[in-house]
């Protein structure tokens, strides 16, 4: 067994000594199972082609440490993460570990549970053993793998059928310097939306330093008949950070999704989102933006996966890459031979802004109905030059017009957030980075039509 | 104001403006027509700065300035406009704060003093009113899900806005219906001073009725063949292009 993999298994022991006992015998049975997984596989290489564009030797070498508790972090840091000031849905992890101190739980409406993982196995626990590691699978992922080994605490939901919440609930995970060695997340959560519920979710990652922690993470909803679920996730991790999630939506008839992913943080941060759209009329809308600098790359890999007739999956990616950062953006959608009447349509589209900046593009289309509307398309591009013309005939300079078309070409993919609040919170944290990134507080905050 | 002495210029290694010799007084309202082709909306881009025409002899003057010389941003400092005959759309920005920005960069490099929110809030408003736009425009993106009417009104209340010296219109009237193409006109026609020129850049003759040319000029191939008073325009409109192509090839 290789180095990494013996620390693995040593931290496993650790870890089962001193925090794994918190849940049920089944969880540790699942747990069991999957570090035999990942500790068979290893992590993944270019070689593979899922991996092809994303070395994680970086991750692999450093040697991450499962925090057993989590290190305390000011109220400033987290008010300043917030949606609003007078947030009323919020749950905080610090490390994975949950903040009750930084929490605000008191006013759920009726028929809305958020609670950390640990506390709903006491409430929830048939509801949680229907749903956990039954979407994600984790012999094909070795992060995933690597998650469910340390499954722990992560948050939970759970909207009762036909509960519809006005507010969004946000998560927010904080990730912290802890000790000497950097430190690692798992993180476990699970989204239940049961018949005709209707949920807005902020889901938010940063870091308090800039430290070098390990956050992995993986979500599994699930939608059922006629819900909406919309998702916003939100990484501004610190720039020397390791992100991955694999986020898994799991739809049932005539579902709603609305996923977005803004990632803006992170060394390497690696987004997997895969909708299961698996009931008949089930719409799934699915939309990013990320921005790179430095030398950070951000990977996205989404997977639509149609097995139902008559079901719609929109789906746009942009990027905007500065310095010498990369970006990968890999969209498979799956057509099964019963989804006739497929409409999917995916774009991704890339604003180079420096000639040293790289994207991947890849769309993958894998149809095996004969009667569906698929298309695709990929651009890669610098600043569109009669869009900057038009400026610079109204007295704008070369420099502003690239902010303010930068700043349209992202408004243009925040637009398809459908919640206003979330809308605006995704807004504004994408203005203040571009200002950040631009050296200029002469930007325009976004104005959507 | 401008003078344009034997303009040449290229798009993509071919030859659209062969020669053209142009000159425009403070007060004066100068109409370009033409057939497709012709070469009308390159010589309003080439005279903006667009970078995809390369002028390949000639000069051009404005206010006895090399306007050839400048950054499309400096002609805009130095008083020229250009409305646009398909507007940019830029969503996420405002348009109020996209005319804030130019109107304070030429501002600033006149040495005039930057407005801040409240004083261009209150100009802008009294610029919408010169040409009939509803205040709801203020805060909407550029020009994003607007009509095509609405995207010209919207290029003429920049125009009010900056205050050009040369104000140059490309196709304004195209995709205008009748109602759009008055309130359209009636916002140029209010703009107009003795110390201010337009150039009013079009394929019909219906614009002029409403903008009314101090001078006609009609552009084939490249070059400036005919120029005349307003009645120039009428017989355009009457006879044709073909009528001039016929003169072209008798005079040969």
């Amino acid at each position: 067994m290789s180095v990494e993999m013996n620390h693995y298994t040593n931290e496993f022991q650790t870890f089962q000594q001193n925090g794994a006992a918190k849940s049920p015998d089944w969880v540790n049975d699942v747990r069991t199972a999957a570090l035999s997984v990942f500790t068979g596989k290893g992590f993944p290489t270019t070689k593979q082609e899922d991996w092809k564009y994303t070395n994680v030797t970086p991750i692999a070498r450093a040697p991450f440490r499962y925090s057993a508790s989590a290190p305390a972090v000011p109220a400033e840091l987290v008010t300043s993460l917030l949606i609003g000031d007078t947030e009323q849905h919020l749950i905080v992890f610090v490390n994975g570990h949950f903040s009750a101190e930084h929490s605000r739980l008191q006013s759920l409406p009726a028929g809305l549970t958020v609670k950390n993982l640990i506390a709903a196995y006491g409430s929830h626990a048939d509801l949680i053993k229907a749903h956990l590691s039954k979407y994600a699978p984790y012999d094909k992922n070795p992060f995933t793998a690597l998650n469910t080994a340390f499954i722990n605490d992560g948050a939970f939901i759970h909207a009762a059928k036909g509960t519809k919440s006005s507010l969004p609930v946000h998560l927010l995970f904080i990730s912290t310097a802890a000790g000497d060695a950097p430190a690692a997340s798992h993180i476990r959560n699970l989204i239940i939306a049961e018949e005709g519920a209707e949920v807005r979710i902020a889901h938010s990652f940063a870091s308090a330093q800039d430290n070098t922690n390990l956050t992995n993470v993986v979500t599994e909803v699930s939608a059922g008949r006629e819900s909406i679920v919309e998702l916003v996730k939100v990484q501004r991790e610190s720039e020397k950070a390791f992100h991955v999630e694999h986020l898994h939506v799991h739809q049932e008839p005539r579902s709603t999704s609305r996923v977005f992913s803004l990632a803006v943080g992170g060394a390497i941060a690696r987004n997997e989102m895969s909708v299961i759209i698996g009931g008949e009329t089930t719409e799934c809308n699915l939309n990013g933006l990320y921005i790179t600098s430095g030398e950070q790359l951000i990977d996205h890999h989404t997977f639509m996966h149609h097995i139902h007739p008559e079901c719609p999956s929109h789906e746009l990616f942009k990027g905007i890459l500065m310095d010498k950062s990369r970006a990968v953006f890999n969209g498979k959608v799956y057509v099964e031979p019963e989804a006739q009447k497929t409409d999917s349509k995916q774009t991704n589209r890339n604003l180079l802004l420096s000639d040293e900046a790289v994207v991947d593009t890849k769309p993958e289309l894998e149809i095996f109905a004969d009667d569906v509307k698929c298309t695709h398309g990929a651009a890669v591009g610098g600043m569109n030059e009669t869009h900057s013309f038009y400026l610079k005939t109204r007295g704008i300079s070369e420099g502003s017009a690239r902010g303010i078309l930068t700043v349209g070409f992202a408004a243009e993919v925040t637009q398809k957030i459908d919640d206003p609040v979330l809308r605006r919170f995704v807004d504004t944290i994408v203005v203040d980075h571009l200002r950040r990134k631009f050296g200029t507080g002469n930007l325009p905050e976004i104005v959507h039509a | 104001m401008i003078e344009i002495k034997n303009l040449h210029a290229n798009v993509n290694g071919k030859e659209i403006l062969k020669g053209i010799n142009l000159k425009v007084n403070a007060g004066e309202v100068h109409a370009i027509m033409g057939p497709n082709g012709s070469g009308k909306s390159t010589l309003a881009q080439v005279l903006s700065g667009h970078p995809a025409y390369q002028v390949t002899q000639g000069e051009v003057l404005f206010e006895g300035q090399d306007l050839l010389d400048m950054e499309p941003e400096e002609r805009a400092h130095a008083g020229v406009f250009l409305a646009f005959q398909y507007p940019v759309e830029i969503p996420g920005v405002s348009n109020s704060y996209f005319l804030k920005a130019g109107l304070n960069e030429i501002r600033k490099s006149r040495g005039q003093e930057e407005l801040d929110s409240f004083q261009f809030l209150k100009l802008l408003k009294e610029k919408m009113k010169v040409v009939e736009m509803d205040q709801s425009f203020i805060n909407r993106p550029v020009n994003e899900g607007f009509s095509g009417g609405e995207k010209k009104r919207n290029e003429i209340l920049q125009m009010a806005v900056l205050e050009p010296k040369l104000a140059i219109l490309d196709e304004t009237d195209s995709g205008l219906d009748i109602d759009a193409l008055k309130i359209v006109s009636s916002g140029v026609n209010k703009l107009k001073s003795p110390s201010n020129a337009t150039i009013v850049v079009t394929h019909y003759q219906r614009l002029l009725n409403y903008i009314v040319p101090d001078f006609v000029h009609v552009l084939v191939h490249g070059r400036i063949v005919k120029s005349g008073g307003k009645e120039l325009a009428l017989e355009l409109e009457a006879n044709g292009y073909d009528f001039i192509r016929e003169e072209m090839l008798q005079s040969a």
